[in-house]
């Protein structure tokens, strides 16, 4: 099998449930193995609330370290933050803050989705 | 091949966001996803809708006339069965928001 892009799409926000963690637990999934496959994880509508800097990391740190060394990208959607009241600069270090446009673009370039 | 996106409720309105980026979106409105207001349909996708979840909420038109209910699916939403949807998950690369 060779190597694929993936796209994690997050739509769900933190704490409410297990979702935004097991999506994370996804992404680092798909970059293991003799593949090594490419995973973009996209925070979209309330899963853009994980972004905020003040949400505590402690059980999702571990996911996102894996995630940093793997050259993964985590990605928000600008328009939902908007929605929300959500400023950029009220979002965390690591995360990329995209239109839905680049976002499209990232969908089109996956070979394969997971949605959380 | 187009990309098809599955739409349900709780979440569908970000897949129907990232549909009306894509000029060949193929867009099935499942289970309660075809309680979404017909406003956030992405203007250039075809829309399907599953028969048996409209018509068990009582939103395909004749049900609604009875009842007096103006609610109802627009007219260009295509109502297809379940083999329908099978085929077209075969058909297309699917964009799960189900």
């Amino acid at each position: 099998m060779a190597q694929k892009n993936v796209l994690v799409m997050i739509n769900r926000p933190p704490y409410g449930s297990i979702y935004y963690t097991e999506g994370l637990r996804a992404a680092v999934g798909v970059t293991s193995g003799v593949d090594e496959n490419r995973v973009t994880v996209a925070y979209l509508g309330d899963g853009v609330h994980f972004a905020l800097t003040g949400v505590d990391r402690k059980d999702t740190d571990k996911y996102l370290g894996t995630l940093k060394k793997q050259g993964a990208r985590l990605v928000v959607q600008k328009e939902s933050l908007k929605e929300r009241g959500i400023k950029e600069e009220e979002v965390g270090e690591g995360f990329e803050i995209l239109p839905i446009k680049e976002i499209f673009l990232l969908l089109q370039g996956a070979d394969f989705t997971m949605d959380f | 091949m187009g990309n098809l996106y599955l739409i349900n409720k709780e979440y569908g309105e970000n897949g129907l966001n990232l549909a009306s980026q894509d000029k060949e979106a193929i867009v099935v409105l499942l289970h309660d996803g075809v309680y979404i207001s017909p406003k956030l349909y992405p203007s250039k996708a075809k829309i399907y809708a599953i028969k048996q979840d409209v018509e068990k909420r009582g939103l395909s038109g004749k049900l609604s006339a009875k009842y007096m209910v103006a609610f109802s699916l627009p007219k260009h939403v295509e109502y297809i069965d379940y083999y329908r949807l099978v085929d077209l998950i075969a058909e297309n690369k699917v964009i799960n928001f189900a």
